[in-house]
């Protein structure tokens, strides 16, 4: 059993609970144990924060590594915003010295100190990766197969890009992800531009919402265009944007769209077994029932 | 002459102009040279290798009847040679000269600190004159010269070098690796700015190269070693297997009128279809094949990586018995007294730039294969054809800058010098021969800085090519029509663009040929730190190397456009053809000497020479070391090394050495 | 510095105010600052557009992330920090993962955000950000619709964050403190009332 400290963020266990109910769950058939990583806190959300002190921003994300040090365990994540914040600031502190004393000068006046001792992961790569998972055990897990479903991969920005700082390689035409959803056996479909930002990071959702939804409405035309039953993302902030985004995008626009939104760890849940009810489905705010009716 | 003459030593100090006299206290020095031992004469000047410098020195040597001279000015890298003839030239042996640069160790890089450049140009002075003093005449080696040259790569580079050796009337070995010459040129369609046709300009060459009394032509064939030295290179050829035998190569075997005529039944009946990589794998070959009808020699190769020995071909070919399956590498040994480089360049792979969807999208192709394409002779006949569905284009994208001028260090951070140009040129063979088409050249800039260069630029954008100045960010591919949407900005309008067009051809970085940094080992000849070849002076010497007798001509070099190229080869060629017409080269006489007396005969020393100079020799019933003087490069390894101390370093004596050393620590104020 | 027109008419002058970009517009400290908040190299940037076209707000907006580079490069501090389309970057990192120069425009924009809040210019919902994570330890914090969703699912009702253990709120408070953002996320917010 692989353990990891499982860092929540705000959004999945906030908004959409099942995609944590279903992180831990299913990890652990897959023989990742997901820890409790008590006293975490936002990220912080680097679009909120970083935008007004990058030291702030450095700071209280070094205090959730610190937290996961104590438990001498390396951090497992859900989201691409928490994936920026924590693994980039980890991963800066223990190259950048000077930034290192910093935060450690103030983590000292709450008796925190960073040691720069754990490694930090999203659970998607730890999904991927043969030498913890591999997509055939994911494949091997599942018992509800996904069969003859047509699924669209949303991958974000923040775990890919910039590539040269991160370690996922190609970031125009990446497939790996496409991989995980074909071992839940569906079909993944490509789309136009699939590696366009859906519009809510940097602070934009909050700051202009119309603006954040006319980038998701670009990824949606685009989605409509190749059928897709459901669209299944790694972030849920992606997901919050896309999900409560085409309600609004219909307020606004006048266009609906009605496609589901799903987490790949909500889909690897139901190819899992679980039940709708034990992913929390019903709090999604565009209905996921036309995908579910495929798939039950 | 005065071997045991007391020295005495003439001080010459440099002014440099203000390089020198702006950090230094030129007269100071000069003064100071005054008060150091075995110094008769001290003088300062503001141009020391000016005419009136060196007949300062020629008086100085003849008036006081000098036994050494010391020059304090740049590096001696630029004026040994000056001041050593100066010296020559007032009666002394030139070894007799030491230079102490006070400019490029000194001036130059303590421009803030007048007082201690002024005494660290005094030590310079003080450890020069301690070693002039203990100098002696040397008398350098002459070594005769090969009457022979190579030139490696048959490119147009390769063999204007060549065609400019053989007319004067020297041998010279051209060696191509590929089956024929005529490098990246004769894959070109058109040339700007004239627009010749590329092959209709080289072909003429190749003929000359192919019937040149005094170039022996050896394609298909590749280096293997190199040993010696300028003057006597021994270079070690590996002919490989053509498998297809030369008329003379048969007749020499008693197949009388046979030998390969080019006739092509061969490759009629061959069963094996491959990639032609001369058509960048757009166009079938078989395994026994030649690229195009123009090939030179017209001879046919077996590839031997994918034939099969099926025997097909070999009856094909009947009674002219030119197809010997059973051929095997060849290797031959030539001796020549220089060599040229010139190797060429490949395409940097464009698909690591995934963002370009370089081998993803089918509509996106190379510059290259934009020329094979649009070539009357090449797998389309001329026609450029989309190659998802064979359609003629009508809207075209040039990307420029694809892969150059690139930090992020997937790509070249040089400029490619000559896409700006071709994009040009495609541009206008775009509008010439599609009537309604549109070409956009996406760019940051427009280098067009050649003769007549600028009108061509001129031309295009009056014939109607479209310029948006802005970096191509993505390229997506419309998944029903294949066409691709380029994204970028028209910086000038500061608007985002999405323009969707048929086909996108990348402008796309080059790089050294494969291979060419096991050729250039080969040779010794160092890279630069982008990669290409190292000339032994960006500026004043671009066609030589570092390593005397070798030189380089084309872009190995450097990226570079025909006209530069052939200026290049030529420029090569004049400085290669140098020594062979003297005849005879001089080798600095800095060689190792066997102090017999001392010598124990113990042989340690041979096996340290990394130039193989050294060898035991008996003499009056014992055995000692004796030095090879042509080849000895005067490192001090042995000297260094010898436990008898039985090594005397020419030039860099012990003596001498000691004496510099004792000069900088123990003298100073005295 | 531009001139000022003195025609006693103040849409007239506006209307004719002085365009002309002089030397002395130019702010090297605001370049150098700029670069050592978002570490990179941003006085680097030769123009080529590659960030604007990739970037996903420029198509809908006049936000164009390379007049933010060059008012980086040139220095022109008032235009970058008060520019409200400062703002509209999702920060997806496209121009970043694909700037031949190897600078990070993303974080150009970031600094020059760090910047501008210094002079108290920031959107009003980063600093509602900022009070929800003070108050609660999440930018998005839990609710009772949330709640009942979680015990249905057999969860805690609070996930084991700040949520479940408040004590950890405190160090995240000391740290807010230590920069003082919390006084003056709470002063701009009602000024702005």
């Amino acid at each position: 059993m692989h353990e990891y400290a499982f860092f929540l963020g705000c959004i999945a266990p906030n908004r959409y609970p099942g995609c944590e109910a279903s992180a831990i769950k299913t990890s652990e058939k897959v023989g990742i144990k997901l820890l409790p990583l008590c006293g975490a806190s936002c990220c912080p959300a680097p679009g909120a924060f970083g935008s007004i002190d990058l030291n702030i921003w450095y700071a209280m994300a070094a205090r959730n590594v610190v937290l996961a040090e104590q438990m001498d365990r390396d951090i497992a994540l859900i989201c691409n915003g928490c994936y920026k914040s924590i693994y980039e600031v980890n991963h800066i502190l223990k190259h950048n010295d000077e930034l290192r004393d910093g935060v450690n000068e103030v983590l000292k006046e709450i008796d925190m100190e960073y040691k720069g001792s754990i490694d930090v992961w999203h659970l998607a790569e730890l999904y991927y990766d043969p030498k913890i998972c591999g997509v055939d055990k994911i494949r091997e897990s599942v018992t509800r197969p996904l069969t003859d479903t047509k699924i669209a991969v949303h991958y974000g920005c923040h775990l890919m890009k910039p590539r040269k700082e991160r370690h996922f390689g190609d970031s125009d035409h990446p497939m790996w992800i496409e991989e995980l959803v074909e071992a839940l056996g569906a079909e993944p479909v490509q789309y136009r531009n699939k590696m366009q930002c859906c519009g809510a990071g940097g602070g934009v959702r909050g700051f202009d919402l119309e603006h954040s939804l006319d980038i998701t409405n670009e990824k949606m035309i685009n989605l409509q265009e190749v059928g897709a039953d459901a669209l299944t993302e790694v972030c849920p902030f992606c997901q919050l944007q896309y999900d409560r985004g085409q309600v609004e995008i219909e307020e606004k626009f006048g266009i609906k769209y009605g496609l589901p939104v799903l987490h790949y760890n909500e889909l690897l849940g139901l190819a899992q077994g679980m039940s709708p009810d034990e992913l929390a489905l019903d709090l999604h705010a565009v209905d996921c029932t036309p995908f579910l009716e495929k798939i039950l | 002459m005065a071997e045991n003459k007391e020295a005495r030593i003439g001080v010459f100090v440099c002014h440099c102009g203000t390089n020198i006299a702006g950090s230094i206290d030129v007269g100071a020095v000069a003064e100071y040279a005054k008060t150091l031992p075995n110094v008769v004469h001290a003088d300062e000047y503001q141009y020391m290798c000016s005419t009136p410098g060196q007949t300062k020195i020629m008086d100085a040597i003849k008036e006081k009847d000098l036994t050494g001279v010391v020059v304090a000015a740049c590096s001696p890298r630029l004026h040994e040679p000056t001041f050593r003839t100066a010296s020559a030239e007032g009666g002394l042996n030139p070894f007799r000269f030491e230079m102490a640069n006070i400019r490029e160790q000194n001036s130059w890089v303590h421009m803030h600190d007048r007082e201690g450049a002024t005494e660290k140009a005094k030590d310079s002075v003080r450890i020069a004159v301690a070693k002039a003093s203990l100098l002696e005449d040397l008398i350098p080696k002459s070594v005769p010269v090969e009457k022979a040259a190579l030139v490696v790569g048959g490119g147009v580079a390769g063999m204007q070098a060549a065609l400019d050796l053989g007319s004067a009337g020297i041998k010279t070995y051209l060696i191509e690796r590929e089956p024929s010459i005529g490098g990246r040129m004769s894959q070109l369609d058109k040339t700007f700015p004239t627009l010749d046709c590329s092959q209709c300009i080289l072909t003429p060459k190749m003929v000359d190269v192919g019937r040149h009394p005094n170039i022996e032509l050896m394609t298909y064939t590749e280096v293997e070693e190199v040993e010696g030295y300028i003057g006597n290179f021994e270079v070690t050829l590996r002919k490989k297997a053509r498998g297809v035998m030369f008329p003379d190569e048969a007749e020499a075997k008693g197949i009388v009128g046979g030998g390969c005529n080019g006739c092509g039944d061969c490759a009629e009946v061959c069963p094996v279809i491959k990639g032609n990589k001369f058509e960048l794998d757009m166009a079938p070959r078989k395994a026994v094949y030649i690229n195009h009808p123009q090939v030179m020699p017209l001879i046919y190769t077996v590839d031997f990586n994918t034939c099969i020995k099926c025997g097909l071909c070999v009856e094909a070919c009947g009674d002219k018995k030119a197809i010997d399956l059973d051929m095997v590498d060849e290797f031959v040994k030539i001796k020549v007294g220089t060599a040229i480089l010139a190797t060429g360049y490949d395409l940097f792979p464009i698909e690591n730039k995934t963002e370009w969807g370089y081998k993803k999208y089918e509509n996106v192709i190379t510059g290259l294969e934009f020329e094979r394409l649009i070539c009357a002779s090449g797998p389309t006949g001329g026609h450029l054809i989309r190659p998802s569905d064979g359609e003629t284009p009508k809207k075209v994208a040039f990307v420029l800058c694809a892969g150059s001028r690139d930090n992020t260090g997937v790509g070249k951070p040089y400029c490619s010098r000559f896409c700006c140009m071709y994009s040009l040129k495609h541009a206008h063979q775009i509008i010439e021969k599609i009537p309604g088409a549109q070409p956009y050249i996406l760019y940051m800039d427009i280098r067009s800085f050649g003769k007549m260069y600028e009108e061509f630029y001129y031309r295009i954008q009056d014939e109607g090519a479209k310029f948006i100045r802005g970096r191509v960010a993505n390229i997506l591919e419309d998944a029903t029509t294949k066409n691709l949407h380029v994204y970028t900005e028209d910086t000038l309008l500061q608007r985002p663009i999405d323009l969707e067009v048929d086909l996108v051809v990348l402008a796309s970085a080059v790089q050294p040929s494969a291979g060419a940094d096991t050729v250039r080992k080969l040779f010794g000849v160092s890279n630069s730190q982008d990669g290409w070849m190292l000339e032994a002076h960006p500026k004043l010497n671009p066609c030589g190397t570092t390593t005397a007798g070798v030189f380089l001509a084309g872009v190995c070099q450097g990226p570079k456009d025909i006209p530069d190229t052939v200026a290049q080869a030529e420029g090569a060629a004049s400085a290669a053809s140098i020594p062979i017409h003297m005849g005879q080269v001089d080798l600095e006489p800095y060689f190792a000497q066997c102090v017999e007396e001392k010598c124990a005969g113990c042989g340690m020393c041979v096996n340290l020479c990394p130039y193989s100079a050294l060898a035991l020799v008996e003499k009056e019933g014992r055995k000692v070391m004796q030095v090879t003087e042509a080849k000895c490069k005067g490192c001090g390894t042995c000297g260094g090394f010898c436990p008898g101390g039985a090594i005397r370093m020419q030039h860099f004596t012990t003596p001498q050495i000691v004496a510099q050393i004792d000069a900088f620590l123990l003298g100073g104020e005295q | 510095m531009a001139t000022q027109k003195d025609y006693g008419n103040p849409s007239l002058e506006n209307k004719l105010r002085d365009r002309y970009y002089y030397s002395d517009d130019t702010n090297r400290d605001f370049t150098q600052e700029v670069e050592k908040i978002g570490r990179t190299i941003a006085h680097m940037c030769y123009q080529c557009g590659t960030c604007t076209g990739s970037c996903p707000s420029a198509p809908r907006s006049s936000y164009r992330i390379r007049l933010f580079m060059r008012r980086a490069v040139l220095g022109l501090e008032d235009e970058a920090l008060t520019d409200p389309d400062l703002w509209l970057c999702t920060t997806c990192y496209s121009c970043t993962d694909r700037c031949p120069r190897g600078i990070a425009p993303t974080d150009v924009i970031m600094a020059m955000r760090n910047l501008a809040a210094r002079r108290d210019i920031v959107p009003r919902n980063f600093l509602k950000t900022v009070q929800a994570i003070y108050t609660t330890g999440h930018g998005v914090p839990n609710n009772d619709v949330n709640r009942a969703a979680r015990v249905k699912l057999g969860m805690d009702a609070e996930p084991p964050t700040t949520c479940k253990y408040p004590e950890y709120i405190e160090g995240i408070k000391a740290i807010i403190d230590h920069y003082g953002l919390k006084d003056r996320a709470d002063r701009i917010l009602s000024e702005g009332e």
